[in-house]
């Protein structure tokens, strides 16, 4: 099987004032990878983020997304082509209800342009049943519990129809009952050729269940690179995270 | 067109502006301190400006004093504005705030339109006045600026060399480190509220020493616009700035206004305040954090 | 566009309201002045609801594009009369012309402005106002300070019965056509795609960017639609007038009025400009026979109430009050 690239970030630098956030970082993913960026506080994950979105624009390298230089794209054209991103808090839009919510991401996603207001509603329900937010569909997204608006979260970006899913620690703060279906959708989603990047400060071992690929930020540079077992086992790790990687049970 | 003209009006200009400064700095302080946008502002200096007048001709009060008992009255009708709206509106849609002290700054004007009429008062209050370029300019004009100056000294020696004002530099910069240090936020907010609010009543005295008339309930509105452009000239949040920019922008409306005249237009004040606004857009477009700002 | 059964009753409980209040004027004429008072109050709301509500973003120099809408209709009525084209040709040239300047001063507004967050684009606004009518004053552009009169070119185009019928009933009706074309466009709008996305874009801005919305353009496409609606208000109340000149027309007055129907009535539903209307102007004329110009003292402090207590109005406050009942929910937004 060839493995199509679907990100690639060429040196990318950005800097606030005198603060270097990201150094020179490189980085490729392909089509259903699943990646993690491990990186403790102040590392630079969500600085990476928010270029590979487009909310900063980088000071120096290149970002190609599906073989197209998106570095100079706004964050909605870059929605259009793909990427969709989930909050590590949940930022629903809270006067809207629930499938009004997930309407938006199939609206303004991929394909969007050509799509009705009922046949948005209807992917959006189609989603919150896969999410299992479908009961609870016509209430205000504000009156969700937090769980809840993380799961309405992940069904925002879905229902956008994305070729790559920027998650934002998207385990943190999950019960552990959803979990496993958590880590089977975006499972699914990979074997559709969806790639997924986990932005991740505190390893659990809920984790592994959806990072193949760690790569370690430190500083803003990248400093470890491989499966996830290697990264984990790694002495490197363990003096970033001075004291050693916590598994949580 | 006569230099020496241009030149009286160049410093009438730096005279005004000065006094511009000191009434813009308030709004800076506000959106500095709690990022609140006080689009009512030029009701306070209109207060300021009824306050000079009603203590001067009721109590025959030097407009000095009344400089004073204004930033007193206007540092107390701060908090208590903080206290009843301002504090609900800090975490609540960027749009209702700005239309609470849109509201604010209605009720005002028209409590004063209510409570004193539309006509147009002033007061005449001659101390002399020094020859300059062939014609005169009013000690009285001359004071204000000087009062402009003295304040902003005094409030940076606030600002730098006090706790309270240590305190205020603290939470502009980061609410939450503030807190974390200890200082009680919602008392500085309600201080800085005052503080602004104060130095905008402040600056509606200092603007009838420069010019005693045409004070009526709807006085503010030019100068709100001016404010604006002012405090973005200077960056939002810059005291400094807003001096400067207040300034700059006093010379460039006399200036201007003199230009427009010569060149024939009725109105030159009018094209002045236009190419103020011209101004706020191309600074909004190219560098809004302001010409000051590092 | 396939819409669910209630946004089909709102729309037409929206037109029935302007048809009504246009019926009344001519069943009980001794409120005609009332009623044209609550038609146009309604119709300004709904006009400036279409940028205030569906965005969040609020243009305090409003009352610009009224101005001129009433310098548009004015001068296409002098035109025709200086001419021997027909008559009719006035009221058809009017709204035209009125409509295109407020497309190309919006659209210069906004592509300039509209990039700008929030608040300073409120602040790029506060001087519109002042600034144009500064520039017309200032370079005797139409008129100058002395305006545009215009009943002598109106007699002369239309004879006094004509006059007399042009400046009552022709005005009152197409200001009740304006509001309900108001009102469509609003409630198209909030059921399109466009909706969705100035839905989105009110609540969160920068997440309705990550999710693919163009929120510039869609502001530009809300401020453009609000301007148009605004300057065709200001093309049929110029006709009310007859007489339009600086001070009057760009009278700040009728934005702090346009701000208080929408926001307390209820910002962003179809439903709040028509309360906010209605209450206002019920009190305003009321007020008016005890108390003449109180009633902007006494809505003031509403205002900041709604706006920190209640910034839903009252349309949008009953809304989530009944949130749980989904078709109240529906019907009200």
């Amino acid at each position: 099987m060839i493995a199509i690239t679907l990100l690639e970030l060429k040196k990318i630098t950005k800097r606030f004032g005198g603060l270097v956030a990201l150094r020179d970082i490189s980085l490729s993913i392909d089509e259903g990878e699943l990646v993690g960026i491990i990186g403790p506080n102040g590392s630079g994950k969500t600085t990476l983020f928010n270029v590979i979105s487009g909310v900063y624009k980088p000071d120096s390298g290149s970002i190609f997304f599906a073989g197209i230089d998106i570095t100079s794209y706004p964050p909605h054209r870059r929605a259009r082509m793909g990427i969709a991103r989930a909050f590590q808090i949940p930022r629903p839009f809270p006067g809207l209800s629930v499938r009004e919510n997930v309407a938006i991401g199939a609206l303004f996603g991929v394909g969007g342009e050509g799509l009705d207001i009922e046949s948005a509603l209807a992917r959006a329900d189609d989603v919150l049943r896969l999410v299992g937010l479908y009961e609870k569909r016509l209430e205000l997204a504000e009156r969700l519990t937090g769980s809840e608006k993380k799961m309405l979260e992940l069904a925002r970006a879905i229902a956008m129809s994305p070729r790559l899913l920027l998650l934002d620690e998207v385990m943190a703060g999950t019960p552990p009952a959803s979990i496993d279906k958590l880590a089977g959708i975006i499972r699914e989603l990979a074997r559709e050729g969806v790639a997924s990047v986990s932005l991740v400060e505190h390893v659990l071992r809920a984790v592994a269940k959806i990072v193949e690929r760690a790569v370690v930020l430190h500083r803003g540079e990248i400093v470890l690179e491989g499966s996830v077992e290697e990264v984990l086992r790694s002495e490197k790790l363990r003096e970033i995270y001075l004291g050693g990687v916590r598994f949580v049970a | 067109m006569d230099i020496g003209d241009l030149f009286f009006n160049i410093t009438s200009g730096l005279i005004l502006g000065s006094i511009y400064g000191i009434s813009t700095i308030g709004l800076s302080i506000i959106f500095g301190i709690m990022r609140v946008v006080n689009v009512g502002h030029g009701a306070f200096i209109m207060l300021g400006a009824y306050a000079a007048f009603w203590l001067f001709t009721i109590y025959g009060l030097i407009p000095f004093i009344s400089a004073v008992v204004s930033l007193a009255m206007g540092l107390a009708i701060g908090m208590i504005l903080f206290y009843i709206i301002m504090r609900r509106i800090i975490r609540g849609e960027e749009l209702m705030s700005l239309i609470a002290m849109y509201g604010v700054g209605i009720f005002l004007e028209e409590l004063a339109n209510y409570l004193w009429h539309a006509d147009y008062r002033g007061y005449s209050w001659y101390i002399g006045a020094i020859p300059y370029l062939g014609l005169r300019i009013q000690l009285t004009a001359i004071s204000g600026a000087i009062l402009s100056i003295a304040t902003i000294a005094a409030l940076f020696v606030f600002l730098y060399r006090t706790g309270l004002g240590s305190s205020l530099r603290a939470v502009a910069q980061d609410p939450v480190g503030a807190y974390i240090c200890g200082i009680d936020v919602q008392r500085i907010y309600a201080l800085g509220a005052g503080l602004g609010i104060g130095l905008a009543t402040l600056g509606g005295v200092l603007l009838t020493l420069y010019n005693p008339t045409g004070i009526y309930p709807y006085l503010g509105h030019p100068y709100t616009l001016k404010a604006f452009v002012i405090a973005v000239l200077g960056g939002l949040g810059s005291i400094l700035g807003a001096f400067l920019g207040g300034l700059i922008f006093g010379v460039i409306e006399s200036g201007a206004t003199y230009i427009f005249s010569q060149l024939g237009s009725p109105s030159p004040g009018s094209l002045a305040l236009f190419l103020g606004f011209v101004i706020l857009i191309l600074i909004l477009l190219i560098r809004p954090e302001g010409l000051l700002r590092r | 566009m396939r819409l669910s059964w209630i946004a089909r009753v709102q729309i037409i409980l929206a037109l029935a309201f302007y048809a009504i209040l246009w019926g009344l004027r001519e069943v009980f004429p001794q409120y005609s002045q009332l009623l044209t008072l609550v038609i146009f109050y309604t119709a300004l709301g709904q006009a400036f609801n279409i940028f205030l509500g569906l965005t969040g973003y609020v243009d305090f120099g409003y009352v610009a594009f009224m101005a001129l809408g009433m310098y548009g209709g004015a001068l296409a009525v002098k035109y025709v009369a200086s001419t021997e084209l027909p008559p009719i040709l006035a009221l058809v040239l009017g709204p035209l012309q009125s409509v295109a300047m407020a497309v190309v001063v919006a659209s210069a507004i906004g592509l300039i402005a509209l990039r700008l967050r929030g608040a300073f684009f409120a602040i790029a606004t506060v001087g519109v106002n002042e600034g144009l009518r500064h520039l017309i004053e200032g370079a005797r552009i139409w008129g100058g300070a002395e305006g545009v009169i215009i009943p002598g070119d109106l007699r002369k185009l239309f004879g006094d019965e004509g006059f007399g019928y042009i400046t009552t009933a022709y005005a009152d009706t197409m200001l009740a056509v304006i509001a309900s074309c108001a009102a469509i466009a609003t409630w198209v709008l909030k059921n399109s795609r466009i909706g969705y996305g100035l839905a989105a874009l009110r609540e969160d801005e920068d997440a309705a960017k990550v999710m693919g919305v163009n929120t510039t353009k869609y502001k530009i496409i809300a401020f453009i639609t609000s301007a148009s609606f605004g300057s065709l208000i200001g093309s049929a109340w110029g006709l009310k007038v007859t007489t339009i000149y600086p001070p009057e027309a760009f009278n700040i007055t009728y934005t702090i009025e346009a701000v208080i129907v929408t926001v307390i009535g209820g910002a962003g539903t179809l439903f709040g400009p028509l309360i906010g209307g209605v209450l206002y102007t019920l009190t305003k004329y009321y007020l008016g026979v005890a108390l003449p110009g109180l009633q902007l003292l006494i809505f003031a402090p509403i205002l900041v109430a709604v706006a920190t207590t209640f910034p839903r109005g009252v349309a949008g406050s009953i809304r989530m009050i009944y949130s749980r009942r989904y078709i109240l929910r529906e019907l009200l937004r």
